[in-house]
């Protein structure tokens, strides 16, 4: 369980960083400021998508396509719920607000799932590939 | 068939003898075993029909994979289908140094009789053999199944 929780700290910083670095980067091009409610927002919800894919285990049993779609409806609920606490509790969040953070949340999803079916197609073609090299040393040997 | 095994601890050359009145296929397969240097696994036909009580003995090479289906293990092979009497973690310790690799908790699949590796629209991706069997690599077993064919493409 500890290895799990530091394997999870690890992905989290990890995605954090690369997040805000990369926001860090839109706001000198954009030349845009966030504030600090933004950047908790950011971490939370890094925090909440991070714990969602670290679930992976639990669809083993169900193809990766389906898997990315359950995740993303998973951390979509989720992170609807957190904005949903802070527009009560703590600032209200006007619907362009919603619009805009699930645009900035969909948009890295669906381009991180394309990376990774992409890296599921060129990783099968390695190992095929490796597999006709075994087969085709296994046969020199036999003749 | 009657067995005797003796056990003699300062034997210089260990042989075996085999006497035979035909050369059924029983007898062939036992000559094959003891010349050739890959362990081989006894079953019988899976189909009922086929089979005559007598075990056969399976070479590895010849077996597409493992599948471990209600706690029984069968061999798919070009011939057909036979059901084994060990584990499929023993089958996996027995058979590592031969192409055998899980790919699943209940799949053991032998690399040099995959046709071809392919992943479907919806990821996941299948071994095919020449049977026409598909076989799905479990993303869990993905980077050992990876780690085991560099390995195997350094023996070789």
């Amino acid at each position: 369980m500890r290895e799990k929780i530091g394997s999870f700290l690890i992905e989290l910083c990890c995605v954090y960083t690369i997040i805000s670095v990369a926001g860090a980067i839109v706001n000198i091009i954009c030349k845009t400021e966030t504030n600090n409610l933004n950047v908790i927002v950011m971490f939370i919800t890094c925090l909440a998508a991070t714990f969602v894919l670290f679930l992976h285990k639990l669809f083993d049993n169900v193809s990766p396509l389906v898997m990315i779609i359950a995740q993303f409806l998973i951390a979509c609920a989720v992170v609807g719920l957190i904005l949903l606490i802070i527009s009560v509790t703590i600032s209200p969040i006007s619907p362009k607000g919603w619009f805009e953070f699930y645009r900035s949340f969909v948009i890295p999803y669906i381009v991180f799932a394309a990376f990774y079916y992409y890296r599921i197609f060129s990783e099968t073609k390695k190992q095929d590939e490796l597999i006709r090299q075994i087969q085709e040393k296994a046969g020199e040997k036999a003749e | 068939m009657k067995l005797n095994l003796y056990k003699e601890n300062d034997i210089q050359n260990e042989h075996v003898d085999v006497y035979y009145s035909n050369m059924r296929p029983l007898i062939r397969q036992l000559v094959d075993t003891v010349n050739s240097d890959r362990p081989s696994l006894s079953g019988r036909p899976a189909d009922e029909d086929l089979d005559d009580g007598e075990e056969i003995l399976l070479d590895p090479k010849d077996i597409y994979y493992l599948d471990h289906i209600d706690r029984k293990l069968f061999a798919y092979t070009k011939n057909g289908v036979y059901r084994l009497m060990n584990t499929l973690s023993a089958c996996e310790e027995m058979l590592w140094n031969y192409g055998f690799v899980r790919v699943s908790k209940s799949n053991l699949i032998n690399i040099y009789r995959i046709k071809q590796l392919k992943p479907d629209l919806n990821m996941k991706v299948f071994a095919s053999f020449d049977n026409g069997e598909r076989i799905c690599i479990n993303r869990s077993y993905k980077k050992s199944f990876n780690e085991y064919l560099l390995k195997m493409r350094g023996i070789n």
